[in-house]
């Protein structure tokens, strides 16, 4: 084989699935546009008509506000929850420190049908009805060990000499979290709650068993894949992908830049390296050094 | 006087931070309550008599014999586990050069690819599963393009409603994920490693069967599990890219559940769904552990 280090089979595999990944998605986004009811080539022109007739449905509008609700509620439980339990399980040297990561990775190794049905099958037993606050509660245990994911590496990266500074100069536990730690990490624990809202803005697995009578933006793409070819389907969707996009490019540039920013104590590229080597079946946590 | 105070003070053990535990008690509370404890009453409902839309007593296990005996239940195992398995496998082979890359040659495409893989990760998993239907139509980007290539001349009907438009969406949902994981798994796969290879006289090849992929071994092992364990279990991509013969466990887990209302069963099934994949895990980790490529470590 004639490949030099700077193989151009990786590049063109990496360039291959590129197209990949995008071209699907860039097909929905143009036929958003797209002035015909046709889903195929050619495309014949743009115009906004089916963007007018999703704003124009209730039901739309119904399922976005839903959906906007459920995810905010998500995401600002997670933050101070999250937290918390990063903070105690990267500082302490308790036993019950491995069982209690064991437990935060766990819904991330199991499948969201397992989840949802089990939830199902809990809410039911003691008679909790099926609304938006089940929704909550079941987006809150599967987008928790993804904010601990961020979390976590966040602040086993954090100089521990810091603190232990600042507590023999006789800063209590809660000022040394104030003052010393939480100015380090902020930005990724903000960026982690953008993901977390951006996870549950585009949960369906589990959503689909613990929802009752109400509908969330993605209840609503999938009862209208369901029915019939609607060319409006591509419109919702890419309002959808507009929605995690931006929350995506939030977190991105507050998780890489931000953390970089601030005196370098977290590079945002180590501290993803770090939370994804941590995804690796739960327990790897990582010790903290 | 305040020097004599501190030369006195025993040195070392300076004063330890929030080394308590009980910060990330509530939250476990509430995944013991929302994530533990239900799983366990699920469990008990595999053991219990069915009735429609409801379970009584006495304890049984006729849904197990039941879920184990159905015909059409091996059936669907099987296209589970091939689905699963073949998103697995592209996904890591695809996700390692793409990771080597991004690690090796991207350069100054590194931060922009990485970020369009993530964002891509962050595209709405049903909205995935509709743009495959849009594609893999008959009337698609795909048997569109090849018919004006004049290559066939009636839509291919495999491509889509088949396992194999199943598995190319899910490889789409699901290589995002490899990648990253594989790449930070390589991050301690320093140039100095792989230059000190190459000094000692390893081409590509040997570069990549000796260096890379042993190391990589583990990461790759846990990247393909991740992927073959959710995929196998999706109920919905095969609702919509499966047709009759890409229906999968996870469906007819979900069908027996709500449509059936046949909760034993359905319970007994999910268990011994998540018994077959603790069974790969385990397997893994006794293949890596012979092949002695479990304890790998960087040393940089």
């Amino acid at each position: 084989m004639e490949r030099s280090h700077h193989g151009p089979f990786t590049g063109a595999v990496t360039a291959a699935a590129l197209l990949f990944l995008f071209v699907p998605i860039g097909v929905v986004v143009l036929f958003s546009f797209h002035s015909t009811g046709g889903l195929s080539f050619p495309f014949r022109g743009f115009s906004l008509r089916w963007y007018e007739q999703v704003f124009g449905s209730p039901e739309f509008r119904d399922a976005s506000l839903n959906s906007l609700v459920v995810a905010t509620a998500t995401a600002v439980v997670t933050l101070p929850l999250g937290t918390l339990a990063a903070y105690g399980l990267s500082h302490t040297r308790s036993r019950l420190r491995g069982p209690l990561a064991l437990l935060f990775f766990l819904p991330l190794t199991l499948p969201g049908l397992f989840i949802g049905l089990s939830l199902l099958v809990l809410f039911t037993e003691v008679e909790i009805r099926a609304s938006l606050s089940t929704v909550t509660i079941a987006h809150l245990v599967y987008v928790f060990p993804y904010f601990m994911l961020v979390a976590v590496a966040a602040l086993n990266r954090l100089d521990v000499a810091l603190e232990e500074a600042a507590a023999d100069l006789g800063a209590n536990g809660w000022l040394v979290f104030r003052r010393v730690t939480l100015p380090q990490v902020w930005p990724v624990l903000v960026g982690g709650t953008s993901l977390a809202f951006a996870l549950s803005f585009d949960e369906f697995i589990i959503t689909f068993f613990v929802i009752g009578a109400d509908s969330t933006l993605p209840m609503f793409i999938w009862s209208t894949l369901r029915r019939t070819v609607n060319p409006s389907i591509n419109a919702i969707s890419t309002l959808l992908l507009m929605v995690t996009l931006v929350l995506f490019a939030v977190s991105f540039v507050l998780t890489f830049r931000g953390g970089r920013k601030r005196g370098g104590a977290i590079g945002g590229e180590e501290l993803m390296e770090e939370a994804l080597a941590g995804e690796t079946f739960g327990t790897g946590t990582g010790t903290r050094t | 006087m305040a020097s004599v105070a501190e030369e006195t003070r025993p040195p070392a053990e300076p004063r330890r931070v929030g080394r308590s535990i009980i910060p990330a008690l509530p939250a476990a509370a509430g995944l013991v309550a929302f994530f533990l404890v239900p799983l366990l009453v699920f469990a008990v409902y595999s053991v219990l008599t069915a009735q429609l839309y409801d379970v009584s007593a006495p304890f049984t296990l006729d849904a197990y014999g039941e879920a184990v005996s159905s015909r059409v239940n091996r059936t669907l195992a099987t296209n589970s586990a091939v689905i699963g398995l073949a998103t697995a496998a592209v996904t890591v082979a695809v996700g390692l050069p793409i990771a080597y890359w991004l690690r090796r040659s991207a350069g100054r495409l590194r931060i922009p690819v990485l970020f369009l893989i993530i964002a891509s990760m962050f595209a709405s998993y049903l909205v995935r599963i509709y743009a495959w239907r849009t594609v893999l139509g008959a009337n698609g980007l795909i048997n569109n393009g090849l018919q004006r290539l004049g290559l066939i001349d009636e839509p291919l009907d495999f491509l889509l409603y088949s396992r194999f438009a199943v598995a190319v969406a899910l490889v789409h949902i699901f290589l995002p994920y490899v990648v990253l994981v594989l790449y930070a798994a390589m991050g301690p796969l320093g140039a100095g490693l792989l230059e000190a290879a190459q000094d000692l006289g390893a081409g590509s090849r040997t570069l990549w069967r000796r260096v890379i992929i042993p190391l990589m071994a583990a990461p790759a092992a846990s990247a393909f599990l991740f992927v073959f364990i959710l995929s196998a279990s999706d109920y919905v991509t095969p609702q919509f890219l499966g047709g009759t013969n890409g229906v999968t466990l996870g469906v007819q887990v979900q069908v027996n559940f709500r449509t059936l209302g046949n909760y034993p069963v359905a319970a007994a099934t999910s268990i011994l769904m998540m018994a077959a994949f603790l069974a790969c895990y385990l397997l893994s980790s006794l293949v890596l552990r012979l092949l002695r490529l479990q304890d790998i470590r960087f040393v940089n």
